[in-house]
């Protein structure tokens, strides 16, 4: 079945489908062809195709056995390593199936894995060597220990350019019968921060609103997916407003899942953008490092906020 | 007769708030050889056992429960044991082993959980098994050998479901708004949701608010005592007679500070706010007791001093903190934000926590085609989240 989700429809299923990264994709074709592989290290910022280059390497190597012969595992979703090393263990006792002697496993992100997580991890993929080989992804390899990355062949994926992206979008526009601007393939590219997976989301979710994509459309659909301003919070408080100001914030922390420390940096850059004196500027900025610092050592993020905003209050009565 | 037995589920469709726990039991027994055993875990009252029963009535087998003081004791093992797992030619009757809370179950402790592995090895009967929390290091062993079947905590909305339905049977009648309270209260637990309600079906005058009106009668002279009178050293004892621990009143005052105070005493009176929020960090983190000595002449004597003059001296109506209420109903809410993640980053070869903080994206996609929904098999309740 053809997935509705453009992501997965053009997840590229050959090695020469997948754009900007042509050295990796020469090597790892080559030693993939040699149905042998050590074991991977994938390192490269998010949606420049690490886990698209796995699943490929897997099909080409056990063909219609490979959901039977692969294990897909995320390290910062998972309960820890051991609930790693147990998937693993149970994976790894049969053997695979067809003539290719080993199976493999895909360990997505597993620079969230702590370093002792990842000795753990290193004895793990020691011990089933025999029966397994590991692809590891992450997206800095200075963040994996020392005797994982010698024992794994490195790769680094590169962020797609504009020209990779532009290729992308075309392809999907004609097939999908879509049209687009010019102006809007470069909103897009700006949006998705060369991100392959982010441009093609940003791709269907404008074209859900209109078959003929412009740059208006994907700004509102970009301004759509951003957190609220914490402006409208601070209006509130200089108005001498406090009971709003708390409740807005409120909302905005639980609608977006922030954390107290996330508002203290937003408010911190709202300052300068406040209708008051100099000097009072600097004082809030003071009140603000001084709610940070207690976020810190107290128990309650919220509390301190209003304690915060409580000075916000002040300095719109000019003190 | 407690309404917990006598409205205890029989058939799997009596299970509510359960889908994916029934469905995975379903598979298990569907397999024509039932050697395997089955764990199924979770909090409290979501229906561990319940589920037990029911899958043995729907297997036509006979419940054969042990506990874990039973395991312990193995000479009882082999003789209560022995006959029920190995001469199962002589009887026709079915069975199922169901070893209940094997939480109980300790490692050091003459060998339990040797012995409850060993019954896993040779039992011919399926064993189904209940725990609290399954991820405990001792039970690292038994996992592997295990199915293991999760039970959530239940919504509020499939409790109150489950009460409505109680009441019709029983002709009995509950206000609403006391309905909505007992099943927020259980907070997953629909055992105790169902205590609670007989409890309060049978009063005169339902109320569960009982205890705590009486609490907020306290609270509020309280309360108007501290913005409204001068400082003096009385203040400082206002909070002896409020039966309320010194966390919830900082709920209180954080809620009503805004009602009385403006201006500079409104900072005053959060920045020792913030200050009391400190010390009660530092006693959490050094076990510090003291520190709440602190707490208390902030949260009455400084609070009352906040203001300069007592010029506000009309009725004041305080409200109750809805903070705490708010941020749980919010996680009931994101659970579902959660469970559509986590079936959608599956199927799209990305992790949870990256689909998460895609989500309005996402969120637009899988709306934009009804196709998507099937594909990724959402059910009833994550459509109706993303919708609403």
């Amino acid at each position: 079945m053809v997935s509705e989700i453009w992501t997965e429809k053009y997840r590229p299923s050959k090695f020469s489908e997948v754009v900007g990264q042509d050295e990796v994709m020469k090597r790892v074709e080559s030693l993939t062809n040699s149905l042998n592989i050590p074991h991977l290290l994938f390192a490269g910022p998010a949606g420049t195709g690490k886990s698209t280059l796995a699943l490929i390497i897997v099909k080409e190597l056990f063909k219609e056995n490979w959901k039977e012969n692969y294990l897909e595992l995320n390290a910062s979703d998972e309960r820890g390593i051991n609930v790693v090393r147990e998937k693993v263990k149970n994976f790894a006792r049969t053997k695979s199936l067809g003539t290719i002697p080993f199976k493999i496993i895909f360990l997505d992100e597993a620079d969230a894995l702590t370093p002792e997580a990842q000795q753990a991890l290193r004895r793990t993929m020691e011990n089933y060597s025999t029966t397994c080989r590991f692809i590891l992804s992450c997206n800095y390899s200075s963040k994996i220990i020392d005797p994982i990355q010698s024992r794994c062949a490195l790769f680094r994926f590169k962020l797609l350019e504009k020209k990779d992206i532009e290729k992308v979008i075309q392809k999907i526009i004609q097939r999908e019968n879509l049209t687009i601007t010019p102006e809007a393939i470069e909103k897009i590219y700006e949006g998705s921060e060369g991100d392959c997976r982010r441009c093609i989301n940003l791709l269907q979710s404008t074209s859900s609103i209109s078959p003929s994509i412009t740059a208006d459309l994907v700004s509102t659909i970009l301004s759509d997916a951003k957190p609220k301003d914490i402006k409208v919070v601070l209006d509130y408080a200089i108005s001498g407003d406090f009971q709003n100001a708390r409740e807005k914030l409120f909302d905005v922390m639980l609608r977006e899942s922030i954390s107290g420390q996330d508002v203290v940096k937003a408010i911190q850059k709202e300052i300068w953008n406040l209708p008051v004196e100099p000097e009072i500027k600097v004082k809030l900025t003071e009140k603000t490092g001084e709610a940070e610092f207690r976020i810190v050592e107290g128990s309650d993020p919220f509390i301190q906020l209003q304690a915060l905003l409580a000075s916000f209050v002040l300095a719109g009565l000019g003190k | 007769m407690q309404w917990t037995e006598k409205y205890r589920p029989k058939f799997f469709g009596d299970i509510k708030g359960q889908n994916l726990a029934v469905e995975k039991i379903r598979e298990f027994i569907k397999k024509p050889d039932l050697k395997e055993a089955l764990i199924l875990h979770g909090p409290p009252g979501t229906g561990k056992t319940a589920l037990a029963y029911v899958t043995a009535n729907e297997i036509n087998a006979e419940i054969f429960e042990l506990n874990a003081s039973d395991l312990r004791n193995k000479e009882k093992m082999k003789e209560i044991l022995r006959p029920a797992i190995e001469q199962k030619s002589l009887s026709k009757i079915n069975k199922l082993i169901l070893v209940d809370e094997i939480d109980g179950v300790s490692e050091v402790d003459r060998g339990g959980l040797t012995e409850l592995m060993n019954l896993i090895n040779i039992s011919s009967y399926p064993i189904i098994m209940t725990a609290n929390n399954i991820w405990n290091k001792k039970f690292s062993a038994i996992r592997k050998k295990c199915e293991l079947v999760q039970l959530k905590e239940i919504d509020y909305k499939t409790i109150k479901d489950v009460l409505i339905f109680i009441l019709r049977k029983e002709k009995n009648f509950v206000d609403n708004d006391i309905l909505t309270n007992i099943a927020i209260k259980a907070k997953g637990d629909l055992r105790a949701a169902i205590n609670d309600l007989q409890v309060i079906a049978g009063m005169e005058e339902p109320s569960i608010l009982t205890d705590e009106r009486n609490k907020e009668v306290d609270i509020f002279s309280a309360l108007r005592l501290i913005f409204k009178g001068k400082p003096t050293n009385d203040v400082l004892k206002t909070f002896d007679s409020v039966n309320m621990s010194t966390d919830e009143i900082i709920l209180w005052i954080e809620e009503n500070i805004p009602a009385e105070y403006h201006g500079e005493a409104l900072a005053r009176a959060y920045d020792l706010l913030s200050k009391v929020d400190i010390f009660k960090r530092r006693i959490y983190r050094q076990q510090y007791w003291r520190f709440l000595l602190y707490e208390n002449i902030f949260l009455s004597y400084g609070i009352s001093s906040s203001k300069k003059e007592t010029k506000n001296l009309g009725f004041t109506s305080y409200k109750k903190p809805t903070r705490i209420l708010k941020i749980w109903m919010n996680n009931q809410r994101t659970a579902k934000k959660k469970s559509i993640a986590q079936k959608y980053s599956k199927y799209v070869h990305v992790g949870e926590k990256r689909a998460l903080k895609e989500f309005p994206l996402i969120k637009k996609i899988i709306l934009s085609n009804p196709k998507i929904k099937k594909e990724l098999k959402l059910d009833e309740d994550e459509i109706v989240y993303l919708k609403g």
